[in-house]
Protein backbone atom coordinates (compact mmCIF):
# COMPACT_ATOMS: atom_id res chain seq x y z
CA UNK A 1 0.00 0.00 0.00
CA UNK A 2 2.14 2.83 -1.17
CA UNK A 3 -0.49 5.46 -0.47
CA UNK A 4 -0.68 4.75 3.28
CA UNK A 5 1.05 7.04 5.74
CA UNK A 6 1.96 6.96 9.41
CA UNK A 7 1.00 9.82 11.62
CA UNK A 8 2.79 10.27 14.93
CA UNK A 9 1.22 12.30 17.72
CA UNK A 10 3.03 12.97 20.96
CA UNK A 11 1.29 13.65 24.25
CA UNK A 12 2.48 14.99 27.57
CA UNK A 13 -0.60 13.80 29.40
CA UNK A 14 -1.42 10.16 30.07
CA UNK A 15 -5.19 10.72 30.30
CA UNK A 16 -5.31 12.75 27.08
CA UNK A 17 -3.36 10.03 25.33
CA UNK A 18 -5.77 7.36 26.61
CA UNK A 19 -8.81 9.36 25.47
CA UNK A 20 -7.25 9.86 22.06
CA UNK A 21 -6.66 6.12 21.72
CA UNK A 22 -10.29 5.47 22.57
CA UNK A 23 -11.42 7.93 19.89
CA UNK A 24 -9.12 6.45 17.28
CA UNK A 25 -10.32 2.95 18.10
CA UNK A 26 -13.86 4.00 17.25
CA UNK A 27 -12.68 4.27 13.64
CA UNK A 28 -12.10 0.57 13.39
CA UNK A 29 -10.10 0.41 10.20
CA UNK A 30 -7.01 2.14 11.61
CA UNK A 31 -3.87 0.47 12.87
CA UNK A 32 -2.83 2.18 16.10
CA UNK A 33 0.46 1.69 17.91
CA UNK A 34 1.24 3.32 21.24
CA UNK A 35 4.54 4.10 22.95
CA UNK A 36 4.51 4.83 26.65
CA UNK A 37 7.39 5.74 28.96
CA UNK A 38 5.60 4.17 31.93
CA UNK A 39 3.32 1.19 32.42
CA UNK A 40 -0.11 2.81 32.38
CA UNK A 41 -3.41 1.24 33.34
CA UNK A 42 -5.32 3.96 31.53
CA UNK A 43 -3.59 3.30 28.25
CA UNK A 44 -3.78 -0.44 28.72
CA UNK A 45 -7.51 -0.08 29.25
CA UNK A 46 -7.87 2.24 26.23
CA UNK A 47 -6.06 -0.15 23.93
CA UNK A 48 -8.53 -2.83 24.95
CA UNK A 49 -6.01 -5.63 24.75
CA UNK A 50 -7.27 -9.00 25.90
CA UNK A 51 -5.81 -10.31 29.16
CA UNK A 52 -2.17 -11.29 28.89
CA UNK A 53 -1.34 -14.92 28.20
CA UNK A 54 1.44 -14.80 30.80
CA UNK A 55 -0.95 -16.14 33.43
CA UNK A 56 -1.66 -19.27 31.40
CA UNK A 57 2.07 -19.91 31.04
CA UNK A 58 2.62 -19.43 34.77
CA UNK A 59 -0.19 -21.84 35.64
CA UNK A 60 1.07 -24.53 33.30
CA UNK A 61 4.64 -23.93 34.45
CA UNK A 62 3.55 -24.33 38.06
CA UNK A 63 1.67 -27.55 37.37
CA UNK A 64 4.62 -28.87 35.39
CA UNK A 65 6.84 -28.02 38.37
CA UNK A 66 4.64 -30.03 40.74
CA UNK A 67 4.65 -33.01 38.40
CA UNK A 68 8.41 -32.79 37.94
CA UNK A 69 8.90 -32.69 41.71
CA UNK A 70 6.64 -35.73 42.16
CA UNK A 71 8.59 -37.62 39.53
CA UNK A 72 11.92 -36.57 41.05
CA UNK A 73 11.09 -37.37 44.67
CA UNK A 74 9.16 -40.60 44.12
CA UNK A 75 11.53 -41.72 41.36
CA UNK A 76 14.68 -41.26 43.41
CA UNK A 77 13.06 -42.89 46.45
CA UNK A 78 12.18 -45.97 44.42
CA UNK A 79 15.56 -45.99 42.75
CA UNK A 80 17.33 -46.22 46.12
CA UNK A 81 15.10 -48.16 48.51
CA UNK A 82 16.51 -46.91 51.77
CA UNK A 83 14.32 -46.96 54.85
CA UNK A 84 14.98 -43.81 56.87
CA UNK A 85 13.74 -43.45 60.43
CA UNK A 86 11.29 -46.32 59.97
CA UNK A 87 9.24 -44.29 57.54
CA UNK A 88 7.74 -45.60 54.29
CA UNK A 89 9.93 -45.41 51.18
CA UNK A 90 7.58 -42.90 49.62
CA UNK A 91 6.67 -40.60 52.50
CA UNK A 92 4.90 -37.56 51.20
CA UNK A 93 5.29 -34.80 53.87
CA UNK A 94 8.81 -33.71 52.83
CA UNK A 95 7.90 -34.12 49.16
CA UNK A 96 5.40 -31.30 49.55
CA UNK A 97 8.31 -28.92 50.11
CA UNK A 98 10.04 -30.02 46.90
CA UNK A 99 6.74 -29.79 45.04
CA UNK A 100 6.21 -26.29 46.36
CA UNK A 101 9.72 -25.15 45.47
CA UNK A 102 9.67 -26.56 41.95
CA UNK A 103 6.20 -25.10 41.40
CA UNK A 104 7.61 -21.65 42.25
CA UNK A 105 10.75 -22.21 40.17
CA UNK A 106 8.99 -23.48 37.05
CA UNK A 107 6.19 -20.94 37.41
CA UNK A 108 8.69 -18.11 37.78
CA UNK A 109 10.82 -19.18 34.84
CA UNK A 110 7.80 -19.57 32.58
CA UNK A 111 6.59 -16.14 33.70
CA UNK A 112 9.87 -14.55 32.63
CA UNK A 113 10.05 -16.44 29.33
CA UNK A 114 6.43 -15.77 28.41
CA UNK A 115 6.89 -12.12 29.36
CA UNK A 116 9.86 -11.83 27.02
CA UNK A 117 7.89 -13.61 24.32
CA UNK A 118 4.86 -11.37 24.81
CA UNK A 119 6.93 -8.19 24.93
CA UNK A 120 8.79 -9.27 21.77
CA UNK A 121 12.12 -8.95 23.53
CA UNK A 122 14.79 -8.92 22.27
CA UNK A 123 13.80 -6.65 19.41
CA UNK A 124 16.48 -6.00 16.81
CA UNK A 125 14.56 -3.44 14.87
CA UNK A 126 13.20 -0.22 16.25
CA UNK A 127 9.53 0.17 15.47
CA UNK A 128 8.57 2.91 13.07
CA UNK A 129 7.49 6.16 14.56
CA UNK A 130 9.51 5.64 17.74
CA UNK A 131 11.36 8.55 19.18
CA UNK A 132 13.58 8.61 22.26
CA UNK A 133 11.14 11.03 23.90
CA UNK A 134 8.71 8.12 24.24
CA UNK A 135 11.14 6.55 26.67
CA UNK A 136 11.44 9.75 28.66
CA UNK A 137 8.38 11.87 29.36
CA UNK A 138 6.11 11.72 26.32
CA UNK A 139 3.42 9.32 25.13
CA UNK A 140 3.33 8.56 21.44
CA UNK A 141 0.50 7.36 19.23
CA UNK A 142 1.34 6.11 15.77
CA UNK A 143 -1.58 5.73 13.39
CA UNK A 144 -1.24 3.98 10.07
CA UNK A 145 -3.90 5.07 7.64
CA UNK A 146 -4.66 5.77 4.00
CA UNK A 147 -3.46 9.03 2.55
CA UNK A 148 -7.03 10.25 2.18
CA UNK A 149 -7.86 9.74 5.84
CA UNK A 150 -4.76 11.46 7.17
CA UNK A 151 -6.37 14.88 7.60
CA UNK A 152 -9.10 13.41 9.79
CA UNK A 153 -6.64 11.46 11.91
CA UNK A 154 -4.46 14.52 12.35
CA UNK A 155 -7.41 16.52 13.55
CA UNK A 156 -8.40 13.80 16.02
CA UNK A 157 -4.89 13.78 17.43
CA UNK A 158 -4.78 17.54 17.69
CA UNK A 159 -8.23 17.79 19.23
CA UNK A 160 -7.25 15.26 21.84
CA UNK A 161 -4.37 17.44 22.93
CA UNK A 162 -1.34 16.20 20.99
CA UNK A 163 1.59 18.57 21.38
CA UNK A 164 2.98 17.67 18.03
CA UNK A 165 1.68 15.74 15.02
CA UNK A 166 4.16 14.51 12.43
CA UNK A 167 3.51 12.64 9.21
CA UNK A 168 5.86 9.94 8.04
CA UNK A 169 5.86 7.79 4.97
CA UNK A 170 4.73 4.26 5.79
CA UNK B 1 -35.38 5.46 42.47
CA UNK B 2 -35.50 8.13 45.12
CA UNK B 3 -33.46 11.30 44.86
CA UNK B 4 -29.74 10.75 45.15
CA UNK B 5 -28.34 12.23 48.34
CA UNK B 6 -25.59 14.75 47.82
CA UNK B 7 -22.16 13.17 48.08
CA UNK B 8 -20.47 14.47 51.20
CA UNK B 9 -17.13 16.16 50.76
CA UNK B 10 -14.67 15.85 53.56
CA UNK B 11 -12.77 18.90 54.71
CA UNK B 12 -9.16 18.67 55.68
CA UNK B 13 -9.97 18.28 59.38
CA UNK B 14 -12.16 15.32 58.56
CA UNK B 15 -14.97 16.44 60.86
CA UNK B 16 -17.68 16.55 58.24
CA UNK B 17 -18.88 13.03 58.94
CA UNK B 18 -22.65 13.23 59.25
CA UNK B 19 -24.30 11.40 62.10
CA UNK B 20 -25.25 8.06 60.57
CA UNK B 21 -28.04 6.01 62.10
CA UNK B 22 -26.70 3.58 64.70
CA UNK B 23 -25.89 0.17 63.25
CA UNK B 24 -27.99 -1.68 65.80
CA UNK B 25 -31.50 -0.77 66.89
CA UNK B 26 -32.82 -1.10 70.42
CA UNK B 27 -34.26 -4.53 69.65
CA UNK B 28 -30.88 -5.89 68.53
CA UNK B 29 -29.14 -4.40 71.55
CA UNK B 30 -31.77 -6.00 73.73
CA UNK B 31 -31.18 -9.33 72.03
CA UNK B 32 -27.44 -9.05 72.69
CA UNK B 33 -28.17 -8.21 76.31
CA UNK B 34 -30.35 -11.31 76.55
CA UNK B 35 -27.49 -13.37 75.06
CA UNK B 36 -25.13 -12.12 77.76
CA UNK B 37 -27.67 -13.09 80.43
CA UNK B 38 -28.12 -16.47 78.77
CA UNK B 39 -24.36 -16.94 78.90
CA UNK B 40 -24.21 -16.04 82.58
CA UNK B 41 -27.16 -18.34 83.30
CA UNK B 42 -25.48 -21.15 81.35
CA UNK B 43 -22.27 -20.56 83.29
CA UNK B 44 -24.09 -20.74 86.63
CA UNK B 45 -26.22 -23.73 85.60
CA UNK B 46 -23.15 -25.56 84.29
CA UNK B 47 -21.23 -25.03 87.52
CA UNK B 48 -24.15 -26.06 89.71
CA UNK B 49 -25.04 -29.13 87.63
CA UNK B 50 -21.61 -30.65 88.07
CA UNK B 51 -20.23 -29.68 84.64
CA UNK B 52 -17.68 -27.23 85.99
CA UNK B 53 -14.83 -28.70 83.92
CA UNK B 54 -16.76 -28.24 80.68
CA UNK B 55 -17.82 -24.75 81.73
CA UNK B 56 -14.23 -23.65 82.24
CA UNK B 57 -13.00 -25.28 79.03
CA UNK B 58 -15.71 -23.51 77.06
CA UNK B 59 -14.86 -20.29 78.88
CA UNK B 60 -11.19 -20.61 77.91
CA UNK B 61 -12.00 -21.45 74.27
CA UNK B 62 -14.31 -18.47 73.94
CA UNK B 63 -11.90 -16.17 75.72
CA UNK B 64 -9.17 -17.11 73.22
CA UNK B 65 -11.46 -16.78 70.20
CA UNK B 66 -13.02 -13.41 70.97
CA UNK B 67 -10.01 -11.64 72.38
CA UNK B 68 -8.08 -12.93 69.36
CA UNK B 69 -10.54 -11.25 67.00
CA UNK B 70 -10.57 -7.99 68.95
CA UNK B 71 -6.80 -7.83 69.37
CA UNK B 72 -6.03 -9.05 65.85
CA UNK B 73 -8.16 -6.22 64.47
CA UNK B 74 -6.17 -3.55 66.30
CA UNK B 75 -2.94 -5.18 65.15
CA UNK B 76 -4.30 -5.09 61.61
CA UNK B 77 -4.84 -1.35 62.02
CA UNK B 78 -1.22 -1.05 63.20
CA UNK B 79 -0.17 -3.05 60.13
CA UNK B 80 -2.07 -0.60 57.94
CA UNK B 81 -0.08 2.25 59.47
CA UNK B 82 3.22 0.42 59.05
CA UNK B 83 2.48 -0.27 55.39
CA UNK B 84 0.67 3.07 54.93
CA UNK B 85 -2.29 1.22 53.47
CA UNK B 86 -5.09 3.55 52.51
CA UNK B 87 -7.05 1.62 49.92
CA UNK B 88 -10.36 2.32 51.65
CA UNK B 89 -9.55 5.54 53.49
CA UNK B 90 -10.65 5.87 57.10
CA UNK B 91 -13.20 3.07 56.63
CA UNK B 92 -10.56 0.34 56.64
CA UNK B 93 -9.11 1.70 59.90
CA UNK B 94 -12.56 1.96 61.56
CA UNK B 95 -13.31 -1.59 60.42
CA UNK B 96 -10.07 -2.96 61.85
CA UNK B 97 -10.63 -1.12 65.14
CA UNK B 98 -14.35 -1.91 65.33
CA UNK B 99 -13.96 -4.70 67.87
CA UNK B 100 -11.39 -2.98 70.09
CA UNK B 101 -14.07 -2.29 72.70
CA UNK B 102 -13.91 -5.94 73.74
CA UNK B 103 -10.20 -5.80 74.67
CA UNK B 104 -10.66 -4.23 78.16
CA UNK B 105 -13.50 -6.66 78.92
CA UNK B 106 -11.32 -9.49 77.67
CA UNK B 107 -8.62 -8.41 80.10
CA UNK B 108 -11.16 -8.63 82.93
CA UNK B 109 -12.43 -11.99 81.70
CA UNK B 110 -8.86 -13.32 81.71
CA UNK B 111 -8.85 -13.10 85.50
CA UNK B 112 -11.91 -15.35 85.56
CA UNK B 113 -9.59 -18.17 84.50
CA UNK B 114 -7.98 -17.92 87.93
CA UNK B 115 -11.13 -19.37 89.49
CA UNK B 116 -11.23 -22.25 87.02
CA UNK B 117 -7.51 -23.01 87.09
CA UNK B 118 -7.82 -26.41 88.72
CA UNK B 119 -10.17 -27.54 85.95
CA UNK B 120 -8.15 -26.03 83.10
CA UNK B 121 -4.48 -26.56 83.90
CA UNK B 122 -3.51 -30.16 84.67
CA UNK B 123 -0.26 -29.02 86.30
CA UNK B 124 -2.09 -27.14 89.08
CA UNK B 125 -3.15 -30.38 90.76
CA UNK B 126 -0.33 -32.53 89.36
CA UNK B 127 2.74 -30.29 89.11
CA UNK B 128 5.62 -31.34 86.90
CA UNK B 129 8.74 -30.84 89.02
CA UNK B 130 11.07 -29.98 86.11
CA UNK B 131 8.71 -27.30 84.86
CA UNK B 132 7.43 -26.00 88.19
CA UNK B 133 9.56 -22.88 87.99
CA UNK B 134 7.62 -21.78 84.92
CA UNK B 135 4.27 -23.54 85.29
CA UNK B 136 2.96 -22.31 88.62
CA UNK B 137 -0.17 -20.33 89.29
CA UNK B 138 1.20 -17.01 90.62
CA UNK B 139 3.86 -16.64 87.92
CA UNK B 140 1.51 -17.61 85.08
CA UNK B 141 -1.19 -15.16 86.04
CA UNK B 142 1.34 -12.43 86.80
CA UNK B 143 3.16 -12.65 83.46
CA UNK B 144 0.05 -13.15 81.32
CA UNK B 145 -1.84 -10.49 83.25
CA UNK B 146 0.96 -7.97 82.73
CA UNK B 147 1.21 -8.96 79.06
CA UNK B 148 -2.50 -8.52 78.48
CA UNK B 149 -2.48 -5.25 80.40
CA UNK B 150 0.29 -3.94 78.14
CA UNK B 151 -1.71 -5.04 75.08
CA UNK B 152 -4.87 -3.38 76.40
CA UNK B 153 -3.13 -0.08 77.08
CA UNK B 154 -1.28 -0.07 73.74
CA UNK B 155 -4.42 -1.04 71.82
CA UNK B 156 -6.58 1.63 73.41
CA UNK B 157 -3.84 4.20 72.82
CA UNK B 158 -3.61 3.24 69.15
CA UNK B 159 -7.37 3.30 68.63
CA UNK B 160 -7.64 6.64 70.40
CA UNK B 161 -4.85 8.22 68.33
CA UNK B 162 -6.18 6.64 65.17
CA UNK B 163 -9.60 8.27 65.60
CA UNK B 164 -8.18 11.78 66.06
CA UNK B 165 -8.87 14.29 63.27
CA UNK B 166 -5.25 14.51 62.09
CA UNK B 167 -5.13 10.71 61.79
CA UNK B 168 -8.44 10.44 59.93
CA UNK B 169 -7.35 13.22 57.60
CA UNK B 170 -4.18 11.25 56.86
CA UNK B 171 -6.19 8.05 56.34
CA UNK B 172 -8.42 9.71 53.78
CA UNK B 173 -5.66 11.46 51.89
CA UNK B 174 -4.22 8.54 49.97
CA UNK B 175 -2.84 10.77 47.23
CA UNK B 176 -0.03 12.28 49.28
CA UNK B 177 3.08 10.54 50.57
CA UNK B 178 3.10 12.03 54.07
CA UNK B 179 3.92 9.71 56.96
CA UNK B 180 1.16 9.00 59.50
CA UNK B 181 0.99 11.25 62.60
CA UNK B 182 4.04 10.82 64.93
CA UNK B 183 2.11 9.21 67.82
CA UNK B 184 0.95 6.43 65.53
CA UNK B 185 4.40 5.97 64.07
CA UNK B 186 5.51 5.07 67.61
CA UNK B 187 2.54 3.03 68.79
CA UNK B 188 2.02 0.93 65.66
CA UNK B 189 5.40 -0.87 65.62
CA UNK B 190 5.36 -1.23 69.42
CA UNK B 191 1.93 -2.83 69.24
CA UNK B 192 2.98 -5.20 66.48
CA UNK B 193 6.02 -6.42 68.39
CA UNK B 194 4.18 -6.64 71.72
CA UNK B 195 1.44 -8.67 70.02
CA UNK B 196 3.85 -11.33 68.84
CA UNK B 197 5.49 -11.59 72.27
CA UNK B 198 2.37 -11.49 74.44
CA UNK B 199 0.26 -13.75 72.25
CA UNK B 200 3.09 -16.29 71.99
CA UNK B 201 3.09 -16.26 75.76
CA UNK B 202 -0.69 -16.67 75.85
CA UNK B 203 -0.39 -19.60 73.42
CA UNK B 204 2.31 -21.30 75.49
CA UNK B 205 0.61 -20.67 78.84
CA UNK B 206 -3.09 -20.99 78.13
CA UNK B 207 -3.01 -23.62 75.37
CA UNK B 208 0.26 -25.53 75.23
CA UNK B 209 0.48 -25.97 79.02
CA UNK B 210 -2.77 -27.95 78.95
CA UNK B 211 -0.62 -30.77 77.56
CA UNK B 212 2.35 -29.90 79.73
CA UNK B 213 4.82 -32.41 78.27
CA UNK B 214 4.21 -31.28 74.70
CA UNK B 215 6.16 -28.50 73.04
CA UNK B 216 6.44 -26.83 69.67
CA UNK B 217 8.53 -23.69 69.34
CA UNK B 218 6.45 -22.39 66.46
CA UNK B 219 3.20 -22.79 68.34
CA UNK B 220 3.04 -19.19 69.53
CA UNK B 221 3.48 -17.88 66.05
CA UNK B 222 0.83 -20.27 64.76
CA UNK B 223 -1.55 -19.15 67.49
CA UNK B 224 -1.31 -15.41 66.90
CA UNK B 225 -1.26 -15.92 63.13
CA UNK B 226 -4.64 -17.61 63.54
CA UNK B 227 -5.87 -14.76 65.77
CA UNK B 228 -4.80 -12.24 63.13
CA UNK B 229 -6.65 -14.18 60.45
CA UNK B 230 -9.75 -14.44 62.63
CA UNK B 231 -9.81 -10.64 62.80
CA UNK B 232 -9.54 -10.40 59.02
CA UNK B 233 -12.48 -12.76 58.43
CA UNK B 234 -14.51 -10.93 61.08
CA UNK B 235 -13.78 -7.69 59.24
CA UNK B 236 -14.71 -9.23 55.90
CA UNK B 237 -18.01 -10.48 57.30
CA UNK B 238 -18.70 -7.08 58.90
CA UNK B 239 -17.92 -5.32 55.62
CA UNK B 240 -20.30 -7.57 53.72
CA UNK B 241 -23.13 -7.08 56.22
CA UNK B 242 -22.68 -3.30 56.54
CA UNK B 243 -22.35 -2.96 52.79
CA UNK B 244 -25.91 -4.21 52.42
CA UNK B 245 -27.26 -2.34 55.44
CA UNK B 246 -25.85 1.12 54.80
CA UNK B 247 -27.85 1.80 51.67
CA UNK B 248 -26.65 2.51 48.20
CA UNK B 249 -23.98 5.07 48.96
CA UNK B 250 -21.13 3.76 51.06
CA UNK B 251 -17.47 2.98 50.51
CA UNK B 252 -18.07 -0.73 51.00
CA UNK B 253 -20.13 -0.77 47.80
CA UNK B 254 -16.91 -0.20 45.90
CA UNK B 255 -16.00 -3.67 44.61
CA UNK B 256 -12.27 -2.92 44.89
CA UNK B 257 -12.66 -2.63 48.68
CA UNK B 258 -14.15 -6.12 48.96
CA UNK B 259 -11.49 -7.29 46.54
CA UNK B 260 -8.74 -5.99 48.84
CA UNK B 261 -10.32 -7.50 51.96
CA UNK B 262 -10.78 -10.77 50.06
CA UNK B 263 -7.08 -10.77 49.19
CA UNK B 264 -6.20 -10.54 52.87
CA UNK B 265 -8.56 -13.40 53.75
CA UNK B 266 -6.93 -15.45 51.00
CA UNK B 267 -3.34 -14.56 51.83
CA UNK B 268 -3.45 -15.08 55.59
CA UNK B 269 -5.36 -18.32 55.18
CA UNK B 270 -2.35 -19.59 53.23
CA UNK B 271 -0.07 -18.23 55.95
CA UNK B 272 -2.05 -20.20 58.54
CA UNK B 273 -1.77 -23.51 56.66
CA UNK B 274 1.92 -22.76 56.13
CA UNK B 275 2.39 -22.54 59.90
CA UNK B 276 0.38 -25.74 60.39
CA UNK B 277 2.58 -27.54 57.91
CA UNK B 278 5.80 -26.05 59.27
CA UNK B 279 5.01 -27.53 62.69
CA UNK B 280 3.72 -30.80 61.30
CA UNK B 281 6.81 -31.50 59.20
CA UNK B 282 9.22 -30.98 62.09
CA UNK B 283 7.22 -33.21 64.41
CA UNK B 284 6.82 -35.81 61.66
CA UNK B 285 10.55 -35.88 60.95
CA UNK B 286 11.61 -36.05 64.58
CA UNK B 287 9.01 -38.69 65.41
CA UNK B 288 9.51 -38.26 69.14
CA UNK B 289 6.56 -39.61 71.14
CA UNK B 290 6.36 -36.57 73.42
CA UNK B 291 5.87 -34.42 70.35
CA UNK B 292 3.79 -36.63 68.09
CA UNK B 293 1.01 -37.49 70.54
CA UNK B 294 -0.46 -34.00 70.34
CA UNK B 295 -1.05 -34.39 66.60
CA UNK B 296 -1.90 -38.09 66.67
CA UNK B 297 -4.70 -37.51 69.18
CA UNK B 298 -6.22 -34.79 67.06
CA UNK B 299 -5.63 -35.85 63.49
CA UNK B 300 -5.49 -39.65 63.38
CA UNK B 301 -8.21 -40.81 65.76
CA UNK B 302 -11.90 -40.17 65.99
CA UNK B 303 -13.73 -38.26 67.33
CA UNK B 304 -11.26 -35.36 67.02
CA UNK B 305 -10.16 -36.37 63.52
CA UNK B 306 -13.48 -35.09 62.16
CA UNK B 307 -13.00 -31.69 63.83
CA UNK B 308 -9.43 -31.45 62.51
CA UNK B 309 -10.57 -32.02 58.95
CA UNK B 310 -13.42 -29.53 59.38
CA UNK B 311 -10.95 -26.91 60.63
CA UNK B 312 -8.56 -27.40 57.71
CA UNK B 313 -11.46 -27.14 55.28
CA UNK B 314 -12.98 -24.04 56.87
CA UNK B 315 -9.70 -22.21 57.42
CA UNK B 316 -7.77 -23.13 54.31
CA UNK B 317 -9.32 -25.39 51.64
CA UNK B 318 -12.53 -23.40 51.22
CA UNK B 319 -10.96 -19.90 51.42
CA UNK B 320 -8.15 -20.98 49.08
CA UNK B 321 -10.29 -22.58 46.40
CA UNK B 322 -13.19 -20.19 46.86
CA UNK B 323 -11.26 -16.93 46.81
CA UNK B 324 -8.54 -17.69 44.27
CA UNK B 325 -10.34 -15.71 41.56
CA UNK B 326 -11.12 -12.01 41.41
CA UNK B 327 -14.86 -12.38 40.99
CA UNK B 328 -15.54 -14.46 44.12
CA UNK B 329 -13.58 -11.91 46.18
CA UNK B 330 -15.81 -9.16 44.82
CA UNK B 331 -19.04 -11.11 45.32
CA UNK B 332 -20.41 -10.21 48.77
CA UNK B 333 -22.35 -13.46 49.22
CA UNK B 334 -19.27 -15.63 48.53
CA UNK B 335 -16.84 -13.54 50.59
CA UNK B 336 -19.38 -13.31 53.42
CA UNK B 337 -20.14 -17.03 53.47
CA UNK B 338 -16.45 -17.98 53.41
CA UNK B 339 -15.72 -15.49 56.19
CA UNK B 340 -18.55 -16.81 58.34
CA UNK B 341 -17.18 -20.30 57.76
CA UNK B 342 -13.76 -18.94 58.71
CA UNK B 343 -14.99 -17.63 62.07
CA UNK B 344 -16.64 -20.97 62.79
CA UNK B 345 -13.39 -22.63 61.73
CA UNK B 346 -11.35 -20.48 64.12
CA UNK B 347 -13.74 -21.30 66.96
CA UNK B 348 -13.43 -25.02 66.20
CA UNK B 349 -9.66 -24.70 65.89
CA UNK B 350 -9.31 -23.09 69.34
CA UNK B 351 -11.69 -25.75 70.67
CA UNK B 352 -9.53 -28.41 69.06
CA UNK B 353 -6.38 -26.98 70.62
CA UNK B 354 -7.81 -26.78 74.12
CA UNK B 355 -10.33 -29.52 74.75
CA UNK B 356 -8.66 -32.79 73.56
CA UNK B 357 -5.89 -32.16 76.11
CA UNK B 358 -8.53 -32.45 78.81
CA UNK B 359 -11.12 -34.76 77.25
CA UNK B 360 -9.52 -37.20 74.84
CA UNK B 361 -12.20 -39.72 73.96
CA UNK B 362 -15.38 -37.70 73.74
CA UNK B 363 -16.29 -34.36 72.28
CA UNK B 364 -17.99 -32.51 75.11
CA UNK B 365 -20.38 -30.34 73.21
CA UNK B 366 -23.85 -29.57 74.50
CA UNK B 367 -25.90 -26.82 76.04
CA UNK B 368 -23.05 -25.71 78.32
CA UNK B 369 -20.75 -24.89 75.40
CA UNK B 370 -23.55 -23.35 73.32
CA UNK B 371 -24.82 -21.06 76.08
CA UNK B 372 -21.36 -19.84 77.07
CA UNK B 373 -20.48 -19.18 73.44
CA UNK B 374 -23.70 -17.19 73.01
CA UNK B 375 -22.88 -15.19 76.12
CA UNK B 376 -19.40 -14.34 74.85
CA UNK B 377 -20.79 -13.47 71.43
CA UNK B 378 -23.36 -11.13 73.01
CA UNK B 379 -20.74 -9.40 75.14
CA UNK B 380 -18.35 -9.13 72.19
CA UNK B 381 -21.01 -7.54 69.99
CA UNK B 382 -22.24 -5.17 72.72
CA UNK B 383 -18.65 -3.94 73.17
CA UNK B 384 -18.23 -3.61 69.40
CA UNK B 385 -21.37 -1.58 68.65
CA UNK B 386 -19.79 1.87 69.20
CA UNK B 387 -16.92 0.85 66.91
CA UNK B 388 -19.36 -0.41 64.29
CA UNK B 389 -21.24 2.91 64.40
CA UNK B 390 -17.96 4.62 63.54
CA UNK B 391 -17.50 2.23 60.61
CA UNK B 392 -20.96 3.16 59.36
CA UNK B 393 -20.24 6.88 59.71
CA UNK B 394 -16.90 6.61 57.88
CA UNK B 395 -18.25 4.37 55.13
CA UNK B 396 -21.21 6.62 54.32
CA UNK B 397 -19.43 9.95 54.68
CA UNK B 398 -16.47 9.01 52.56
CA UNK B 399 -18.54 7.82 49.70
CA UNK B 400 -18.06 10.02 46.70
CA UNK B 401 -19.66 10.32 43.32
CA UNK B 402 -17.85 8.23 40.76
CA UNK B 403 -15.98 6.25 43.35
CA UNK B 404 -17.07 2.97 41.81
Amino acid sequence: MNESVEIVGSFADEQACAHCIEKLRELRALAVRVFSPIPSHHIEHAIGKPKSTVRAFVLSGGILGILTALALTIGTSWEWNLVVGGKPIVSWPPFIIIMFELMILFGGISAVLSFLFNARVPAFEIEKGYSSRFSEDRFGIVVRCAEGESARVESILKDAGAEEVVREAA
Amino acid sequence: MSAKPEAVRINAEGIAAPAAAPVAGAAFKGLLGVLVLVGIAGFAAGISSGNADRVWQAYLVNFLVWIGIAQGGVVLSAAYYLTQGRWAGATQYRLAEAFAGFIPLGFVLFWGLYFGRTMIFPWVLHPIPQKAAWLNTPFLFARDGIGLLVMTVLSLALVRASRRPEATAWQRNSADIEMPPPTLRKIAPALGIAFTVVYSLIAFDLVMSLAPVWRSTLFGWYFFGGAFWSAIVAIALTAVILRARLGEHNVLRDPTVLHDIGKMVFAFSIFWIYLVFAQYIVIWYGDIPTETFFIVQRVYYMPWKAISYAVVFLMWVIPFVGLIGVRPKKTPAILGAISLGGIIGVWLERYLLVVPSLSLHTIPFGWVEVLITLGFFGAFMLCSLPGLDLVAAAATSEWQEGHE
